[in-house]
Formats: structure tokens, sequence, C-alpha cells
């Protein structure tokens, strides 16, 4: 028996595609149907976020003004709600965030527009800008072969041994050249090793995830080591400068925090950590395969493909060297800022690498953003807001008796690590430093002690792909899921915030904090 | 002409894989439905735009580069390389098609577009794609504006979302098959061989649904069931009426009618308890706007949610 000829394109509904698309032209009928899906109901609900922390936004303004607060610094609040909102939901691309701040202090805040613009650009803002030139020209030299081999000549082939030896080379290269560039360079090597180990992915699940969390935790717990291991540091610092440095007043230089001030005080926590971080990933993921003898003869063939070391890449050591030096000895005398641009120079003068590579390489989308961030920030000090926040915070911890010492420390890093967990930590800092910076005045703590808490805390973004740039990353490769940042994450939290605290307690007294 | 636009009247298939054991069913049954002559097959992984901006201000794209030059691939290579084998193996694509590769640039991305085209004689194309998109959702609806398909075959999620949170965060299944212009197959566990299950309501758009599903389960030679559901007693003879003219629309099309169902109760439970049998679900697109839908829900979502196996969404 035949079958009824129903062929769907001659079918009442493409019938009446076909008269729209005659009537209309074909251009038309598509760009009469690209509208109707994007005013869609489901399209603005996808844009719901943005709608929400605008109503919020206007009806903190127009709600009466709190005791203790003056109408600027709720202005200011209401800007920073809104703008924590759209850092964690994005339901626009996160620089237009950036731009409305610059807007809202003019419009809103009635900042003149020279004073917005000069107040963007600080040396913290110079020092990420640099950080970020650097990271595109040290990956660009293709070291990470060589530093492959270095790991696994170090460590044998054991698999626990390869998970605490990238680890530790990610980490102590994470502390210094910053977390992103080392796990978008130990990234492949990652996969290298996963992929001649087995080609079938569904055979090395967790011996992929070992190797690749061993890179992500290891930049992330080591980026607090010096400042120059995430923007979030350079942050801290500036706010110190800001909030507390008083160039008539001797006893307040002691908040003008340079790199290895920062490296004395945050360096053991990363060191402390590493080990705990292998033992942590093998308990919980287990790899299939105990020994990979078979892909590091095949990684050592590739290496040895590469040929001896070239008078590029001695020169682009020499040039890192040489900007580590600064930041070690002069960060005091001529900013993080400079000596990080001066570095990108030197690799453009030297021809290391090309102004393209940089252009396309760094997102200036987040340069603008921490700029507009902190430009907040000051502006949350100068208002008051931060100061009144703070204090209702301390008060609501003072019912909890959590407002003093260790129960304090921890109410600020379990604040910082639930807010890192969902927006980049160096927008984490930028939104939460001014209050934390006040809370510790208000609550009669050191404000260098709950800085360096603030700041470390917000590396324990474990628990998503979208806290660190070392998760984001790795995510990237396409091996892990999403739960699997759950499934360990929780512990490195709580592991992360155990050390945090001891060291709080009873290192850093030694010190003088 | 447009890049995988299509050249003829011809029916075309875009099949959405993630790497998981659902999409890949979903190509399985793809190739059965175009197994005839005259079935384009455009098979599509869709990768997120690397973002920079959570990468704390390195672009991903350096990343990206730094794995290239390693010779490893991009996540979607390993999965469209085990749907082209799935495909060699049903023997689909002869020594006689011919082959070329594609790239397209997208603005944000430095990989782009990339695809393989194959092609034969007759025109006919087989497309591995592997397309970058702000997220998967708009990737194939995107693909579906350049080319135009019949339908639409992607993979349920492995977990299942409840009522509040399907409200609020919809599955990418969900969205495509409530957005998408045209027919939607949402495969869940899909096995070729228990037949399609048509719901009807009696409404002219049902009966269109009839029609059209005849019509794809000739392509694969599967037999057709039909079921009204009765909210109440009273209420049967109605819906005995409408499966009478649901019937009228399966004779003499060659396709075997199976059952005849007329259970009562709830639409959405007995429709998806009764379905459980069958390979497909098969249910007409709600007829009410977004909002209306937001507001009420519609069984066609409720069904495309809870159902144990496959539902195709028709359009």
């Amino acid at each position: 028996m035949a079958v009824r000829p129903l062929q769907p394109k001659n079918s009442g509904v493409m019938h009446r595609t076909k008269r729209v698309q005659r009537a209309i032209g074909v251009a038309g009928f598509r760009q009469a149907r690209r509208w109707r899906r994007r005013l869609d109901f489901w399209y603005l609900w996808e844009r719901r976020w943005f709608l929400i922390a605008l109503l919020i936004g206007a009806l903190m303004l127009r709600m009466p003004t709190p005791e203790g607060l003056t109408t600027e610094a709720l202005t200011v609040l209401a800007m920073s709600t809104v703008a924590t909102i759209l850092f964690i939901t994005e339901p626009v691309p996160l620089p237009t965030v950036a731009l409305l701040i610059i807007v809202g202090q003019v419009f809103l805040l009635g900042i003149q527009s020279t004073d917005v613009a000069r107040s963007l650009m600080t040396d913290s803002v110079l020092f990420i800008m640099g950080s970020l030139m650097l990271a595109v020209a040290v990956i660009k030299q293709k070291l990470d072969k060589r530093i492959a081999w270095l790991i696994v000549r170090m460590t044998g082939t054991r698999t626990s041994s390869i998970a605490f030896g990238i680890t530790f080379v990610s980490g102590v290269l994470a502390s210094f050249i910053g977390e992103h560039t080392v796990a978008a360079m130990m990234l492949p090597v990652g996969i290298t090793l996963i992929t001649l180990t087995s080609g079938n992915p569904k055979e090395v699940r967790n011996l992929a995830a070992v190797l690749l969390f061993s890179i992500s935790y290891g930049c992330s717990i080591a980026s607090i080591g010096t400042p120059s291991g995430g923007a979030r540091n350079a942050i801290m610092i500036g706010y110190w400068k800001e909030f507390f440095f008083d160039p008539t007043n001797a006893e307040t230089r002691k908040f003008l925090v340079d790199y290895l001030d920062w490296m004395l005080h945050a360096y053991p926590m990363f060191l402390i950590q590493i080990p705990f971080v292998t033992f942590i990933l093998l308990r919980t993921f287990r790899p299939e395969y105990r020994d990979l003898s078979r892909a590091v003869v095949k990684l050592r063939a590739q290496v040895d493909a590469q040929g001896a070391m070239k008078l590029t890449d001695w020169l682009a050591i020499v040039i890192f060297l040489f900007v580590l030096y600064g930041w070690v000895a002069h960060s005091s005398d001529f900013g993080l800022g400079t000596i990080a641009i001066m570095g990108a120079a030197c690799f453009l003068i030297t021809g290391l690498v090309q102004w393209e590579d940089f252009n396309s390489g760094v997102n200036w989308g987040v340069v603008l953003l921490y700029a507009a961030a902190i430009s907040l920030g000051v502006q949350m000090k100068d208002t008051g807001a931060a100061a009144w926040v703070a204090e209702s915070f301390l008060e609501m911890l003072r019912s909890v008796g959590a407002d003093e010492g260790i129960a304090l420390w921890a109410a600020v890093s379990g604040l910082t690590t639930a807010v890192t967990n969902t927006m980049s930590n160096g927008a984490a800092v930028a939104v939460l430093g001014p209050i934390m910076l006040k809370l510790a005045t208000v609550a009669e703590e050191s404000p260098l002690l709950i800085g360096f808490i603030t700041s470390i805390s917000s590396s324990f973004a474990y628990l998503t792909v979208v806290g660190t740039p070392a998760c984001t990353i790795v995510y990237a490769s396409g091996y892990l899921k999403t739960t699997d940042f759950l499934k360990v994450g929780w512990k490195m939290v709580v592991m992360s915030t155990i050390v945090t605290l001891l060291l709080a307690a009873l290192y850093w007294p030694l010190i003088g904090i | 002409m447009r890049e995988d636009g299509p050249t003829s009247d011809r029916f075309r298939i875009l099949v959405c894989i993630d790497g998981s054991d659902e999409s890949y069913r979903g190509l399985r049954y793809a190739v059965k439905l175009g197994g005839g002559v005259d079935a384009d097959i455009v098979m599509v992984y869709v990768r997120p735009i690397d973002q920079g901006l959570r990468s704390g201000g390195l672009q991903i794209r350096v990343a990206r580069e730094n794995m290239l030059d390693w010779g490893l691939e991009l996540p979607g290579i390993q999965v469209l390389k085990k749907g082209w084998e799935i495909l060699r193996e049903t023997e689909l694509i002869g020594d006689d098609w011919t082959e070329e590769s594609v790239h397209t640039d997208v603005a944000g991305d430095p990989l782009g577009d990339n695809k393989i085209d194959f092609s034969n004689k007759l025109g006919r194309k087989i497309v591995l794609k592997l397309k970058v998109a702000t997220d998967v959702t708009t990737g194939i609806l995107e693909q579906w504006e350049i080319g135009e398909y019949d339908l639409i075959i992607l993979g349920a999620s492995s977990t299942r979302r409840s009522a509040a949170r399907s409200l609020i965060d919809p599955s990418i299944a969900e969205k495509v098959a409530l957005n998408a212009p045209c027919s939607v197959l949402v495969a869940r566990g899909l096995e070729v061989g228990h037949g399609h299950l048509i719901c009807t309501d009696g409404s002219e758009r049902a009966l269109e649904t009839i029609d059209r599903d005849i019509y794809l389960a000739s392509r694969c030679n599967c037999a057709v069931s039909l079921i009204s559901v009765s909210p109440d007693v009273e209420s049967q003879p109605q819906s005995l009426s409408f499966l009478e003219a649901a019937r009228s629309h399966t004779t003499d099309t060659g396709v075997k009618l199976e059952d005849v169902l007329n259970p009562v109760g709830d639409a959405v439970e007995e429709i998806i308890e009764a379905g459980a049998n069958y390979s497909v679900i098969v249910v007409s697109d709600s007829s009410r706007s977004g909002v209306e839908e937001f507001l009420m829900g519609s069984v066609t979502k409720s069904i495309v949610r809870k159902a144990h196996n496959s539902v195709l969404v028709m359009r």
C-alpha cells in the first residue's frame, strides 16, 4: 500500500510560511522571525536578572534613608547591589557593568566626569594590565613542554608523584606569574599525559580529574602567595593604601604592603596546602592508572623534538627574572604596576611578542571592570556606605557571638568564600574589600589581618567553574563536569579554611600582625 | 547560497550531539528516518564561545591556541568523530561522496565554526559541524536559521528537573523543544521498533500532527498508535470521536495502526504512563503564547519534562 504523499514542506504550515516569505521576501521573513524570537518571552526571561537588578536598585534609591546612612551612601549601596547581582548572574556582558558604574557615578552621585576618570586608573589597575600582558608574553614563549619534562624528571612515573609534581610546579610558577598564565601553559601538559595514557576518555575519567585538578587547584592555592599571583592581591594592596595610609603619620606605613611583605604572610599558606591537595584529589577520584610510564616516554619524545633551549627562550626567562627582581626589590619605590608595564615593554622591544598578541590575548574588558569596581569601592569608603554595612554585619555577628577573634575571622572567610564561588575572585575582593576593612576597624581588629583573610579566602573558589581563572581554563578541556568541582571542592574549602585560621592564629602574630 | 542551506525540498534533520549516549541514539534514529534517498543529516556539536572574563583577564583563546599547538583537539572533535563512525557503520555514505571542509569566522572566537560537508551526485548532504555560540541553545536555534530544518533531534538531560527549577532554569532540551520553529525530537532511551504514540485532543493542530507523524513513521517503518485522554468518564464519548477522526487519517497510508487508547485521568500522567511502551510520544506544539505558557504551563511542556522516554514535539 502506498504511503500518502505527505511531504512536510507541502503541508499547511509550510504553505503559510511560503506565503509569508513571498509577501515580505525571504530576507524580510528571516528578519521578522529573528525579531519575533528576540521579543519572545523566554528571551526576555533570560534577561530577567538585569531587570530585577535595575528594579532592586530603583527601589533602594526610593526607600527612606536608613539611620546612620547618608543619601550618597545609599546611592553607592544601591549601585554596589546592582553591580553584585550583575557580576553573579551575568545577564549582560560584564564590561557593561563597568560602564554602568562609571555612568552611575556621574549621574547618580554627581561626581565630575574628570574625577571619575581619574579614579579609574590606579597602580593596582596598571599592575593588573601589565600582569596580563606578561602572561600572554610568557605563554607565547612555549616553555610548557620543557616544564612538563622537568616535572616528570623530578617525580618519576607514578601517578601520585606526578600529581604532586604538577601541583607543586604549577603552584610555584603561578605564585609569581599568575594562575591564568600557568593554567593555560599546563593544561596541554595534563591533557597530553591523559590522551597518551588512553585514547578513550571514559577509561581515564578519574586520572583526568586528578591531573587537571592538580593544575587548577595548584594554581589556585598558589595565587595568594605573592601580589603577582592574582589581581585580587593587587586590589587589596591598593585598598590598604587608599583607606589607611596617611603620609603624615609614620604609624600608617605598615599599610604600604610590598611584594616581600605579602610573601612573608601568604607564601607559607601555599606551601602547607600542597600535600593536602594531592591527598584530597587521590582519595576523591582514585585514578585508573597508578603508573604513567607509557605516557611519559611519549611525552619525552615530543620534548626531544623541540631541541635545545634557544637564545629567545633564555631571553624571555631573563626578562621575567628581571621583572620579578623589580617587584621584590623596588615595588615600594616604583609601584608594582610600573614594573609590570616595564616588563611588558621589554618583551615588545625584544620582539619576543607582538602588540597584536597582547591585543588579542588580554581581555581588556576585565581591566575596565576591575578599574570601575575599585573606583566604586573607594566611593563605598568615602560616602560611609562601607562602614554602615560593616557595622550592620558586625551587629549580626554579635548576636551569634562571632564578633571577635577566630569566630569573626571564620565569618569573614566564610562570607568571602561564598561570594567568590559565584563571581570572579577579583570582583569579589573589589566588592567585599572596603566592607571587610571597615569591619576590621569597627571590630577593632587589624585591617591587615582581615584584609589578608579576605584576599586569601577569595581563592577558595573550588566549587564552581567560574570561581577562579584556573578552574575555568581546565574546564575548557572538556574532560571535567561541573559536578566534579562540587565533589572535590567542598573538601578543599574545609582544608583551606582550617589552614588559614591556623595561620592567622599561630603564624601571623609571630611576624607582627 | 546560504551555508548549510537547503538545496532542494529535501527533508532535513539536524542532530545535536554532545557525547552522551542519548545523543548518539538520536543520531541512529536520524539515520533510520533519513535512510531513504532524500534526507540531509547535519550533525552539530555546539561549543560555548570561550569567555575571557572568567579567566581573570586572559582570553581563554590563549589557552586554546596553546592546546592546538600541542596537537590536542577541541572538545567537540572526538564527539563528532564518534558520530562519524556511527554513520560509517550504517553505510550511509558511499565511496562516490565528495568531501569539503569549510571554516567560517565567528566574532569573538578565533577558531570559529568548522564543518565537513559530504555530498553525493544527487545533492544529498551529510554535514559534521563544530559550531560556537554564546550558549548551546542559541547555537542550535541559530543553526536552524541557517538551514531551516524539518526536524531537530537532541538528547534529553541526564538529570530530571523539578517543575520549579524547570520554570526558572529550563534544560537545553526543553528550551529547544519550546522555542524551535520546527519539530523537535527529545531523545531519551530512544529505541527503534516500539512505534509512535500520537496524542490527540481532536483539534486541527492535532490532526495535522497525525499527518506529519505518519510521514515520519513511514520513513522508519514504524507502527503508530493513538491516544486521547478523557478527563472524566462523561467526556469519554467525545474522546472516542476524536480518536475516530484521528483513525481516519491513518487509513490508506501504509503505516500500521497498532493501538487506540482512551484512558481516563490526568492527561500528562496518562500519556506518560502509556507512552512508556513506545519508542516515541508524539505531541502537538502548544498553541499558547509564551506568556500564557509560562503562567499556566502546557501539556506539551510537562510531557517533555516528565516523560520516561522520547518525545517528539510536532510543528
